[in-house]
């Protein structure tokens, strides 16, 4: 159980890194971005292609992860352009939309097998009581922990993190200060699309390599933000890790294989009703 | 009153603000219909009227939250009509928003700050609310609500403007915290800053001002000086009567 919880953790990185974006994004662009995970999928896909027409590994990668940056960075564009001030909602609405072209493009661009991920972190780091720790494992922990204390630190402590709050706060008021609003939304999207692009780039060669399964990672993620409100950097990646873990677990046993799919899900409604618990009836409407 | 001639002849003065003809609508109809002004340094215009006489949507439509139908707007000779409200906010003109308008997730400091990185022009500016210095690194969301109109004023003064727009300042507020505020407004305009100051205590407001303009129904129904208001009480009447 131990091996399969340990295992669990390479996945329950990726999803606390995508949690980590998705809380930053609701709390700074107020938008809870769906399609978070396929643009990661799709900057992996375009690293395949690369790959498979002999670009070296290294470059692939990075020309991946640079469509990734890009893509999110469209669909910033989009949304701080043409929905400046729409609700949260609206703007979510946008990112549904960009999950299922997504997904769309990769069918067509790429078809609808599976790809082959070259693993950029292959092998075992350490074995702990029998108990053998990956490399992929230990890098998207690391990276979980790193991109959460890093965002913090960023907005508690520098003049940017501070721009940025003002503007998450009220942005037509910020923008009435002179603060480029549109530039630093983009900004955000640009920086998030580059975390995940980096995270599935990693992650890929260790999960189910199609399109629509990678993209979807962002579901056990959203149930990650929730643990954290999408206000709690460091509980979204307790949640990430935890729910990584306990997915690995339940692997171990085959009768609860069909249930292992269902914690997300399980999880999301349950932090959902436990977040409403207080409210009456019309408030929580 | 300012005629649409006096208005057009202010519009080369620099650091005036003139606007010359403003139709703003919103919705289904027109809000602001042919409202000319203009505000120089150093001057307090009041502005006052009604409730939705368009009062709020002038301020919004000269700071660009709003972008107006017909008409110009010019500051400092720039015609400002069509730009973007980032751009106005760089030449000059800040806009306090109604209803306490704060940062809350900012400390007192950090919302300062937002507005100027110099130290000493945060410090120049907590000379007019030295309750604020105490209070720097406090967040803004746990302060009185006094002391969160002082922060949006503060913010606004270190931003440097040379017109400001102040917008109903007084709602939410108890009358011996407004009464604090209006005389630090009128000390700041006098450093040459012209100061648009939309106002439900007309008395008060007007008690400040140099210039004032009375709005119903969207349209200018009294524009002139202040003084001439408070001294006939007819005229005030008449112009909210339209």
């Amino acid at each position: 159980m131990l091996q399969g919880a340990l295992a669990g953790l390479a996945a329950g990185g990726v999803y606390a890194v995508i949690a980590v974006c998705l809380t930053l994004m609701a709390q700074l662009v107020k938008v809870i971005n769906f399609s978070q995970a396929a643009i990661g999928m799709f900057g992996a896909f375009i690293a395949v292609m690369f790959a498979e027409a002999d670009v070296p590994q290294g470059l692939a990668v990075f020309l991946g992860i640079l469509c990734g940056v890009v893509l999110s960075g469209l669909i910033g564009w989009i949304i701080a352009t043409w929905l400046p001030e729409a609700s949260i909602s609206a703007r979510s609405a946008v990112t549904v939309a960009s999950l299922l072209l997504l997904i769309s493009m990769s069918y067509i661009l790429f078809g609808t097998k599976p790809k082959t991920f070259r693993a950029i972190f292959p092998g075992p780091a350490f074995e702990v009581g029998g108990v053998v720790v990956s490399q992929v494992t230990v890098v998207m922990v690391a990276l979980a922990i790193v991109v959460a204390i890093a965002a913090k630190v960023v907005l508690s402590k520098t003049g940017v993190g501070t721009t940025l709050r003002a503007i998450a706060d009220r942005p037509v008021a910020a923008e009435l200060m002179g603060v480029p609003v549109k530039p630093f939304a983009i900004g955000v999207w640009l920086v998030t699309g580059l975390i995940v692009a980096v995270a599935i780039a990693i992650v890929a060669p260790t999960q189910t390599s199609d399109a629509a399964s990678l993209s979807l990672l962002v579901i056990p993620a959203s149930a990650a933000a929730l643990v954290g409100g999408f206000r709690r950097l460091d509980l979204a990646v307790i949640g990430g890790l935890g729910l990584g873990m306990l997915q690995g677990a339940t692997a171990q046993f085959p009768e609860l294989s069909l249930v292992r799919d269902w914690i997300p899900l399980v999880l999301i409604v349950v932090f959902l009703l436990w977040n409403q618990r207080k409210e009456v009836w019309d408030a929580a409407r | 009153m300012n005629t649409h001639a006096d208005v057009t002849a202010g519009a080369g003065a620099s650091g005036t603000l003139v606007l010359d003809d403003l139709t703003v609508s919103r919705g289904i109809g027109p809000v602001i219909s042919h409202v000319s002004l203009a505000v120089v340094p150093g001057s307090i215009t009041a502005v006052v009227g009604p409730n939705g006489a368009g009062k709020t949507s002038l301020l919004e439509s000269i700071s660009g939250v709003i972008q107006a139908g017909s008409g110009s707007a010019v500051f400092d000779g720039v015609d400002i009509t069509k730009l973007s409200r980032r751009r106005r906010a760089k030449l000059g003109i800040v806009h306090v928003e109604q209803g306490r308008a704060i940062f809350p997730s900012l400390t007192v400091r950090e919302n300062l700050q937002l507005a100027s990185r110099d130290a000493s022009v945060v410090q120049s500016t907590l000379e007019y609310f030295p309750e604020l210095e105490k209070r720097l690194d406090s967040a803004t969301a746990l302060l009185s609500g006094g002391e969160q109109q002082m922060v949006v004023l503060a913010r606004a003064f270190a931003a440097r403007p040379k017109v400001l727009l102040i917008d109903e300042m007084s709602l939410g507020l108890a009358p011996v915290v407004f009464l604090r505020l209006l005389p630090i407004v009128q000390q700041f305009a006098a450093t040459g800053v012209g100061v648009l100051l939309v106002e439900q205590f007309a008395q008060l407001a007007l008690g400040i001002s140099t210039d004032a303009l009375v709005i119903t129904s969207g349209r200018v129904s009294y524009a002139g000086p202040a003084s001439r208001l408070l001294d006939e009480p007819d005229t005030l009447r008449k112009a909210y009567l339209g």
